[in-house]
C-alpha cells in the first residue's frame, strides 16, 4: 500500500522516510537511558568570583570548600543506554568515562573512571537517583583544583 | 529521348519535380510517342484520384480521430491534476515531519553543552566502590543538604 502511494505521489517518499527514521531513532522509553551531565569547575583562591552558570550550586560549593573562586570550564552531557559508555574530555588532558549499569526504579548506576593519561586516577561505582548529583574533586589544575559536578537524569 | 527515360520524366512531372527545359523535351517525345502519351495521361490522372481518395478516407476517420484526441486531452488533464495534487501533498507533508523532528530533538537529544543552571533534586548518592591506582581517595559527606564528594588526593 505504501509503495503504491509512493508511486502515485512520488514526492511523499522522502518525508515518509524521515518519519520512519525518526520513529526508529528516538528511544522507545526515556527510562532506558540516562543523561549524564558533567561540569568541570576550576576552584582556586585566585580572585573571588563565582561563575553564575553554577546556579544554586554556588552556595553549596562555598559552604563545602575553602576556595574563593569557582569558574565552570566546560560542561558536557551524554545520553547513555544501559551498558553504553560515554567519554567526557576534561581539562588538563584528563578523561572521564561513564558507563550506565542496570538499575531499578528511578535509580541510576554509573561506573565512572577518571584517567590522567595512562594513570587511573579514580574508578568508582555510583548509585544515584534521577536528578541527583555527586561531586568528584581534587585533581590539580593550574593554581587550584578541578571539581566535577556529575549529575544524572 | 527513349521511352525508358521518358517514363522516369513522366513520373517526375506528375510529382512536380521535372525542370522546365526537361518538360519541353518530354513534351516533344510525347507528341511523337502515343504509348508514352497514354502513360503520361494515366499517371497525371492518378494523382488527383489518389488525393480525392485520401480526402475521403480522412473524412471517414475524422470522428474516430476526434474521439481519440478527446481521450488524449482528457488523459493529459488528469495527469496534470494528479501531479498538482501530489506536489501539494509533498509540499505540506514536510511540516508535520519537521515539527516531529524538532520536538523529538528537544525532548530526547538535549545539547551536549547545555548551559542551564544546575538544579539537583537530591544528593542521595551511594558510592558502591571506589579505588585509585595513583591517589588517595576520601569520601566527604557533610549532610543531606550538601552533595557527597569524592576527593582525589594525588600522591606526590
Amino acid at each position: 500500500m505504501l509503495s503504491a502511494a509512493s508511486r502515485k505521489y512520488p514526492g511523499i517518499r522522502a518525508p515518509l522516510l524521515l518519519l520512519l527514521l525518526l520513529f526508529y531513532a528516538v528511544p522507545s522509553g526515556a527510562a532506558d537511558t540516562v543523561a549524564v551531565d558533567v561540569a568541570a569547575v576550576y576552584a582556586s583562591n585566585d580572585g573571588t568570583s563565582i561563575d553564575p552558570a553554577l546556579g544554586t550550586i554556588r552556595g553549596k560549593l562555598r559552604s563545602m570548600f575553602n576556595y574563593t573562586s569557582y569558574r565552570m570550564l566546560d560542561r558536557k552531557r551524554r545520553s547513555l543506554s544501559v551498558g553504553e559508555t560515554g567519554e567526557f574530555e576534561l581539562p588538563g588532558r584528563r578523561t572521564m568515562r561513564a558507563t550506565s549499569l542496570p538499575a531499578q526504579g528511578d535509580k541510576v548506576r554509573l561506573s565512572v573512571q577518571i584517567t590522567d593519561g595512562p594513570k587511573n586516577l579514580l574508578a568508582t561505582t555510583l548509585g544515584l537517583r534521577r536528578g541527583g548529583m555527586v561531586l568528584v574533586g581534587g585533581p590539580s589544575h593550574q593554581a587550584g583544583v578541578l571539581i566535577l559536578l556529575i549529575s544524572a537524569e | 529521348m527513349d521511352c525508358g527515360t521518358a517514363l522516369g520524366k513522366i513520373i517526375a512531372k506528375a510529382d512536380g519535380l521535372l525542370p522546365r527545359e526537361e518538360a519541353a523535351a518530354l513534351a516533344g517525345h510525347l507528341a511523337g510517342c502515343p504509348a508514352c502519351a497514354a502513360e503520361d495521361a494515366a499517371v497525371s490522372a492518378a494523382g488527383p484520384a489518389l488525393r480525392a481518395l485520401t480526402g475521403i478516407r480522412a473524412m471517414e476517420k475524422a470522428p474516430a480521430l476526434d474521439a481519440m484526441w478527446t481521450r488524449v486531452r482528457a488523459g493529459i488533464g488528469e495527469s496534470r491534476e494528479t501531479r498538482r495534487r501530489s506536489s501539494w501533498i509533498a509540499r505540506w507533508v514536510w511540516i508535520p515531519a519537521a515539527l516531529a523532528l524538532a520536538v523529538s530533538a528537544i525532548l530526547f537529544y538535549p545539547a551536549e553543552t547545555d548551559r542551564s543552571p544546575f538544579h539537583p533534586s537530591t544528593f542521595d548518592v551511594a558510592v558502591e566502590d571506589v579505588e585509585s591506582e595513583v591517589a588517595t581517595v576520601a569520601l566527604v559527606d557533610k549532610g543531606e543538604d550538601l552533595p557527597r564528594v569524592i576527593w582525589i588526593i594525588e600522591d606526590a
